[in-house]
């Protein structure tokens, strides 16, 4: 249970650590200046953000995971 | 005399109107300018949803647009891009955005602009413009009349513009925006809300020596 917490807690803070972004995303734009025409275009750079999706996602296998060990180990002890 | 001298004002005037609606660079007449994909030439659009908003982009935009350089009300032309070359940065709002819940990619594959003719041409000096550009977008099977705020920038050929690309350089710069239920789109993405006015932008640099 704590083991699960703990791998909780690092993910959120994984995902705060990159913004605290809705989405996951594996590109993201970034401004270049057209020195000709003095104008602003963008580009795509690849870049991961970790998003609150992949967050919830790890969350939810955790859980699932701690919850399964916990109906195991509870029955070994009844026994 | 009087009559000479009025004539010859009507014509002064009458001609600084018409250089008004143009520019003034070394060509003349009517001149074709293709914009290839690529490079800085990109369309994007931006919109808010209640939780985070979205953006697309693609750099698969190209086309044609033809003016007389003295007179640009008489622009025409299209620009076009394939659906599928949008992208948002997230894998699974790009399969969204392509499916026939959103813009429909297989019936639909291309989204366009073709122009018509441009209104309220203010000069900002010889070789730039601002311009309301009027043409039917296409989107998602439906054409509407739509009015995109320009700024047209004419760069005659040079040695600096050739390490761009050959021959004159045009620079376009357009807003405009869209209402996705005018085009039968639907407000949801991804299971959020998106706004319905959607902000769309085009940056453009085409040459006038350069083939599509």
């Amino acid at each position: 249970m704590a083991a699960g917490l703990l791998v909780i807690a690092i993910v959120f803070a994984i995902w705060v650590s990159y913004g605290g972004e809705l989405f996951t995303k594996t590109q993201i734009l970034v401004e270049k200046k057209d020195e000709l025409f003095g104008t602003t275009y963008k580009e795509w750079k690849d870049h991961f953000v970790w998003g609150l999706d992949y967050t919830l996602y790890i969350t939810g296998a955790t859980v699932f995971v701690c919850g399964i060990l916990f109906l195991v180990f509870r029955r070994k002890k009844a026994f | 005399m009087k009559n000479i001298l009025q004539t010859l004002f009507l014509t002064i005037v009458f001609a600084a109107l018409t250089f008004a609606q143009g520019f003034q660079v070394k060509a003349s007449g009517e001149q074709t300018f293709n914009f290839k994909a690529g490079g800085a030439n990109q369309a994007s659009f931006y919109s808010t949803t209640t939780l985070e908003d979205v953006q697309g982009l693609t750099r698969e935009i190209s086309g044609s647009i033809i003016f007389d350089v003295n007179d640009f009300s008489t622009v025409h032309g299209e620009i076009s891009f394939p659906v599928l070359s949008l992208n948002t940065g997230i894998e699974k709002m790009v399969k969204d955005l392509r499916s026939d819940s959103w813009l429909d990619a297989e019936k639909y594959p291309e989204i366009s602009f073709k122009v018509k003719k441009a209104v309220n041409i203010k000069k900002v000096s010889e070789s730039k413009i601002e311009a309301d550009v009027i043409g039917d977008f296409f989107l998602h099977g439906v054409t509407r009349e739509d009015t995109a705020s320009t700024t047209i920038t004419y760069l005659d050929e040079s040695p600096v513009t050739q390490q761009r690309m050959p021959g004159d350089l045009l620079g376009v710069q357009a807003e405009f925006f869209i209402n996705l239920s005018d085009y039968n789109i639907k407000h949801m993405l991804l299971g959020k809300r998106v706004a319905e006015k959607i902000d769309i932008k085009v940056n453009l640099v085409g040459s006038n020596k350069v083939s599509l």
